[in-house]
């Protein structure tokens, strides 16, 4: 399976090409057009799981945020392409594994190749806080993975330590450990700075690897105009 | 008439060169900005019935036609939305174009309200389509942006992306999968279009950015009898 990324970066679409019998997991709702001979297969667990092991995974990625089913398109019988968008403005980015393993924030997951199992991830007790669920997928194997942002996606090289907002965390190689913590907390935490500062948490970063950021913040962008809605009834 | 297409896809805007004598009818709002001499028409293209269908479809009663009283004029037209604008060419086809999308056109091409169907188009659009026909310049915009598609045979397109198509393409609205996809998938319903022609999608759909918004709206308190 080739990714291709077009109308990048405000407005991208992921076009997954598929050879034929091949099929591609996708978020729900993100299926923009396809060839008529893609079949869409909705089911809680991967391909040769049985139905307690695909209960089990439905119950894990709901507990991650993400929906209990899973979509699965195939291409039957001939080769064929299919293409998603984000619910956002944003853009996309494509990233190789070779058994290997990336963590996704639940929300910038598109699609990726059947070689890939998708799992979901407890980002720690203290990430709830933050209200910006930091509630992750974790992809393993080999194979393409599609992840989205809100505005731009920024790659950055951690090699030692980095920090970075809990809103804007896209994706991050496993070989990074992590921590969230309050914001100048490193220096003895500051009360001051974690209240009236506006940065609430924050994720700490150490090791090598790459790490994925996005430009803006779903969280911020929904308070900015849902505040200046009216109010709904329920 | 020249045209000229900026800042695509995210923001386009269209700048038109106008010479005496040259008209074009806009939705009425999309004037950014004008020379000054240029008129401005306001009415009701095809009379009260045709408009009557295209407020159905979304669109606004009222068309305006700007016309060039001297040389040398220029007139900016921008889309509501975020996005993207497309040109397209009529020579005697027509386009059928998704309510909302419709931006532009030359005074050659005949715009006019179709009935899409009882099971239409249900992904937050109306159930009317604009049909458009005759010989001259159309000019399309949508949320996101424009992605054009040539269909050979038949293919699949969610119901909310689906800004214009050519109407060589016959479509059919149905849901995709079985009872359980249809539950559970969150792809709701989609065409499927069969034939040969040029489809144009929207990158993304108005409604999802409403759905995202809708749960950091405040909450009404509740009032007690």
């Amino acid at each position: 399976m080739h990714i291709e990324i077009q109308h990048a970066p405000a407005y991208a679409i992921a076009i997954a090409h598929l050879d034929a019998g091949e099929s591609v997991v996708a978020e729900g709702g993100a299926m923009v057009s396809m060839d008529s001979h893609m079949k869409l297969n909705t089911s809680a667990g991967g391909e040769g799981d049985g139905v307690l092991g695909g209960l089990m995974k439905g119950l894990k990625r709901m507990v991650a945020g993400e929906s209990f089913f899973q979509n699965r398109f195939v291409a039957e019988g001939a080769a064929g392409h299919i293409t998603f968008a984000p619910t956002l403005q944003g853009d996309i980015a494509v990233h190789e594994l070779s058994q290997s393993t990336l963590i996704i924030q639940s929300s910038s997951f598109l699609c990726s190749g059947t070689g890939i199992e998708l799992d979901a991830k407890w980002g720690g007790a203290r990430s709830f806080f933050g209200g910006e669920g930091l509630i992750m997928l974790k992809a393993t194997g080999t194979g393409p993975v599609a992840f989205n942002s809100f505005g731009g996606i920024k790659e950055i090289q951690v090699d030692g330590d980095f920090v970075v907002d809990t809103g804007h965390i896209v994706a991050f190689e496993d070989s990074l450990q992590f921590n969230v913590t309050s914001f100048g907390s490193s220096g003895g935490f500051n009360l001051k700075s974690f209240f009236l500062g506006g940065e609430g948490l924050v994720c700490h970063f150490e090791g090598s690897g790459r790490l994925w950021m996005q430009t803006r913040n779903t969280q911020g962008f929904g308070k900015l105009i849902g505040r200046q809605l009216p109010p709904r009834k329920s | 008439m020249q045209h000229e297409i900026k800042a695509k896809p995210d923001f386009a805007c269209l700048t038109l060169s106008m010479d005496r004598g040259d008209q074009v009818v806009c939705e009425s709002g999309a004037m950014v900005g004008m020379t000054t001499g240029l008129e401005l028409e306001t009415n009701m293209k095809g009379g009260l019935g045709g408009a009557l269908k295209r407020a159905l479809g979304g669109e606004s009663l009222f068309m305006n036609t700007y016309t060039a009283s001297e040389n040398g004029q220029r007139l900016d037209l921008a889309p509501a939305t975020p996005g993207d604008i497309e040109h397209l060419v009529l020579r005697g086809n027509t386009v059928l174009v998704q309510s909302g999308s419709y931006m532009a056109s030359s005074t050659g091409v005949e715009v006019d309200a179709k009935w899409a169907g009882a099971r239409g188009f249900f992904g937050g659009e109306g159930l009317f389509m604009l049909r458009c026909g005759g010989d001259g310049d159309l000019w399309i915009s949508s949320y996101g942006a424009i992605h054009s598609v040539d269909v050979q045979g038949s293919y699949i397109v969610d119901t909310g992306h689906i800004v214009a198509f050519q109407d060589s393409l016959t479509y059919n609205v149905k849901s995709i999968g079985g009872l359980k996809s249809l539950l559970f998938s969150s792809e709701g319903l989609v065409c499927e279009f069969s034939g040969s022609g040029r489809l144009w999608l929207q990158t993304r759909g108005s409604m999802s950015l409403v759905t995202f918004l809708h749960p950091f709206r405040s909450v009404q308190p509740q009032k007690h009898a």
